[in-house]
């Protein structure tokens, strides 16, 4: 049978390419546009306030549930690292299984759970998913809290920071965030061996008590179930857990930088360094400018086509990749641009990422970028539907944003109608090359005294953020 | 007691049902006359189509004095064509709404764009243009070269332990060219010259050295004749030649040291030599790799991390390729444990696995985690792409090598992994590497 379908395929090639000489220099149009389907998820509410999801999709023997609080940042303070240990000790077994326990019995299935204080996630083949949710479900309501696990985790909290202390990318990251929002700010504290040090297992109880409880809670299920299968499931599990309200800590407002300065971190044994230009920016979802800003970033820094990948990477080879990003929601966050380059060439990659950055906010882009951006847009937003989680990720983030019911509906249609003005302007407002805050994690030998000369301030910290002498 | 007794029962039939539940992966294949090989897996669920070409070249496939080639020429097949001018593959692909992207591995270099489903005739056309007449030119050679030592750097250089892998290679595969790693040397990079890069593509980018896999969202009849429309043309090449391999048994265990500026801990490895993955033997030391520290429950994790809390992490895995393998493992200290500490933990359980058969119990955890993994990769279309052309192109033509997986672990049984263990987890078959700070 096989043999005589490939029969008639050849037949129908010969044919072809008889038929006529194909006319290479044309690029192939598209055909008519899919047509994107948005799965709604079915959504319940528990009285405990916990908020449920559920997309039925039978494609693979498999269910998915994560489960998430709304609660926004934490602050830490003076016991940063806690809420890394609490979610540690999450993993370390519940009052009726011990850690070997409720390992084995994972295992067993070939199921994966990961829990956490952030969030937790389960998912498995189909006849296994009732026992696998239900062994999340106690890991998160009746954890075991023992002194060895949370001894054996902070030593090896102590351990990695320890083991982090060289490696370049983890400092950049860290020194960003201190630097930008400063230490004391729940999106700028970080934990050291002296936060861990001072941490002890009532500290991690109390803020499981603040933190862990169906208030503000997402419960979302995808998968081979049906929605009544998924309710009953829910109602025996989660449907007595009660919990403490929760109320969002609200982060206080940072200020940007009145002029661009340059913040330095010496490592000398570093072979590339670490360069993030950043500014504070403050983007919820409902504003008005969310679609032209997502377009303006798009342009700028997002992926092969972006200009900063083409000026970097494709037209100087200072970097494997040169990338920008806009964080949005409802706290603020930042704009940044960002590459890896080798150290000697660290002050022509500033000034190149700068300029690009100017540049999108003083001269209008071209009709076709914009386009070009837009059809990215469009496409990737075809390319989310492999995701059969889709549809909940849309419907949790209308409901934790509050936004308007047809927010994805209308997703597209917004980003089409923005205009070259619109991505102007608001990159002018938004990605700030005369208030930029420059940091650069590398071997500053190599890079820092054309940076001296080019009249930008420079400021040099040590790997933890605090200011030290000029080197 | 009783309840756990009818609770492995419960189990026990599960693991039966499984086996109609992993849906298996449908796919049509042929060749065209220039011999490239076709594999269409049609899936209608997204809008979304997948378009692919693995091309049969590798590292393994370098001249000694040019390493780094495969992977250097990876991006230079991003520099356009006789219908596409420089920076123009990327800007097409981007605004008409697709991803794309390549990587090179020892054995073969993959391409692939993601399309909504009504570009397919893009991803063909793009693909096809790349086959018949790239474009090569001194500036994307220049700036390409820059770019692919700041992805060693990126990747290696300055990444912590980052250079551990390039260092066992070189031991344990002496005289194969598995010795030296995809990115090559700077020195071989900086000394590449165009001509090598037109030499290559005739070498090795012939059609009869590529299999093109297209899966998601397409009709299969209409997809053969496009196909046939931008492929056909291509003229077929010359065979690509033999690698020259001169690599000895091992017959006695290596030590060596790596000093490292980019870290503060120390981490032991070791490495054994194994079979290639075109082997039953390759699947059982997968099983064995994830016995040993596949899940929380696993034998090394539970050993080291928990019970005696000495290792902040440890891991096993089957680093497989085409012609051969290496097994590995690793762990890094915690509480200041000495390194020599940690390798006599691992190699005692290596030990067990020789010795002691595995319990029913252990051999279901291990077959549970391959049906749950089967499920989850096949999930993406460019996943299932990648899995259909690695079949045909590394498993001795066997397309259908991604659904077996399945059947062939059921089938591996703990006599079975016990000799495996036996043969290949040798001290005098392996490179134990420590990995120190640089002062």
């Amino acid at each position: 049978m096989k043999k005589i379908i490939l029969t008639v395929y050849m037949a129908i090639i010969v044919q072809f390419s008889m038929a006529q000489k194909l006319d290479r220099s044309k690029k192939p149009l598209p055909g008519p546009a899919p047509i994107i389907q948005i799965k709604n998820p079915v959504i319940f509410k528990l009285e405990t306030g916990l908020t449920v999801l559920v997309v039925e999709n039978h494609q693979h023997p498999k269910i998915t549930a994560t489960f998430s609080t709304d609660g926004g940042p934490i602050f830490e303070g003076k016991k940063a690292g806690v809420i890394g240990i609490l979610s540690g000790m999450l993993k370390e077994g519940t009052i009726k299984y011990a850690k070997a326990e409720l390992d084995e019995k994972i295992d067993q299935m070939g199921a994966e759970l990961s829990v956490s204080a952030g969030g937790s996630y389960v998912s498995s083949l189909t006849p296994y998913f009732q026992e696998a949710f239900t062994l999340m479900i106690e890991a998160l309501r009746e954890p075991a809290f023992s002194k060895d696990s949370f001894d054996k985790l902070k030593s090896q909290h102590l351990s990695s920071i320890k083991s982090e202390e060289k490696n370049v990318t983890s400092i950049s990251s860290r020194v960003v965030r201190a630097l930008s929002f400063g230490p004391d700010h729940a999106l700028g504290e970080f934990a050291t061996a002296r936060s861990v040090e001072a941490i002890t297992l009532e500290d991690v109880k109390t803020l499981y008590r603040e933190i862990l409880t169906p208030s503000k809670g997402y419960l979302t299920i995808v998968g081979d179930i049906t929605p009544d299968k998924a309710r009953s499931l829910v109602k025996n599990t989660f449907g007595n857990w009660k919990g403490p309200v929760i109320h969002p800590y609200n982060p206080s407002k940072v200020e940007n930088l009145a002029k661009t300065e340059v913040n330095i971190i010496d490592l000398p044994s570093a072979v590339q360094s670490e360069i993030t230009v950043l500014n504070l920016i403050e983007l919820p979802l409902s504003s008005p400018d969310y679609h032209a800003v997502l377009l303006a970033n798009q342009i700028l820094g997002v992926g092969a086509n972006g200009r900063l990948f083409k000026n970097l990477r494709e037209k100087h080879g200072f970097t494997y990749g040169a990338y920008s990003a806009v964080g949005s929601g409802r706290n603020q966050t930042t704009f940044s641009a960002s590459a890896s380059v080798r150290n000697d060439k660290v002050d022509s990659a500033v000034f190149e990422l700068l300029k690009e950055i100017k540049l999108i906010g003083n001269e209008i882009v071209s009709e076709d970028a914009l386009q070009n951006a837009k059809n990215l847009y469009n496409g990737n937003f075809a390319l989310n539907m492999e995701n059969p989680a889709i549809g909940a990720g849309f419907a949790s983030s209308i409901l934790v944003n509050k936004l308007p019911k047809d927010f994805y509906k209308k997703f597209l249609e917004k980003l089409n109608a923005v205009t070259q003005k619109d991505v102007m302007r608001v990159s002018q407002q938004y990605f700030m090359s005369e208030r930029a805050r420059i940091v650069i994690v590398g071997n500053s030998k190599a890079f820092s005294q054309n940076l001296k000369a080019s009249g930008l301030a420079v400021k040099y910290f040590d790997i933890y953020a605090n200011p030290v002498p000029e080197i | 007691m009783s309840t756990r007794n009818t609770l492995s029962l419960g189990l026990l039939f599960l693991i039966f049902s499984l086996n109609s539940l992993a849906q298996e992966i449908k796919f049509t294949e042929f060749d065209l006359s220039n011999g490239l090989h076709v594999i269409l897996h049609q899936n209608k669920t997204a809008p979304v189509v997948a378009v692919s070409v693995m091309y049969h070249v590798g590292s393994k496939d370098e001249d000694t004095k040019k390493t780094g080639m495969a992977h250097f020429f990876e991006h230079l097949l991003f520099e356009g064509s006789e219908h596409m001018t420089r920076g123009e593959f990327m800007q097409i692909v981007s605004s008409s709404g697709g991803q794309n992207n390549a990587n090179t591995t020892q054995d073969r270099t993959f391409y692939y764009e993601v399309f909504p489903s009504n570009q397919l005739e893009l991803g063909l056309w793009l693909e096809s243009e790349r086959m018949l007449h790239p474009k090569i030119e001194a500036t994307g050679v220049k700036i390409q070269n820059e770019v692919v030592k700041e992805e060693k750097r990126q990747r290696i250089d300055n990444k912590p332990y980052g250079k551990a892998t390039e260092r066992i290679f070189g031991h344990l595969f002496q005289g194969h060219p598995y010795q030296w790693q995809p990115i090559g040397s700077m020195a071989h990079l900086d000394a590449a010259k165009l001509e090598d890069f037109t030499d290559f593509f005739k070498r090795f980018y012939p059609p009869n050295n590529a299999v093109l896999t297209i899966t998601g969202d397409l009709d299969i009849e209409r997809t053969t004749k496009l196909v046939a429309k931008y492929f056909d043309e291509i003229p077929r090449g010359p065979e690509k030649p033999k690698i020259n391999v001169n690599m000895n048994a091992l017959t006695q265990q290596k030590i060596d040291t790596v000093y490292d500026g980019n870290i503060q801990m120390p981490m032991i490895f070791t490495a054994y030599r194994v079979p290639g993955m075109n082997s039953r033997e390759s699947a059982a030391l997968s099983m064995i790799s994830s016995i040993l520290s596949g899940g929380g429950s696993s034998r090394l994790n539970k050993k080291m991390v928990d019970e005696k809390k000495t290792a902040l992490q440890v891991a096993a895995f089957n680093y497989a390729l085409e012609d051969s393998g290496a097994f590995f493992t690793y762990a890094s200290p915690n509480n200041n444990t000495s390194l020599n500490v940690l390798l006599a933990d691992m190699d005692s359980e290596i030990e067990l696995l020789k010795n002691e058969l595995l319990s029913d119990s252990e051999l279901k955890k291990v077959r549970s985690s391959f049906e749950n993994s089967f499920v989850s990769v096949n999930t993406k279309m460019i996943g299932i792409a990648e899995n259909l052309s690695n079949g045909y192109m590394l498993h001795n033509k066997n397309t259908n090598q991604l659904n077996e997986i399945p059947s062939v672990v059921r089938a591996i049984s703990p006599d079975e992994l016990r000799d495996v263990a036996r043969k290949y987890l040798n001290s005098n078959q392996r490179i134990v590497l420590y990995y120190l700070a640089k002062k």
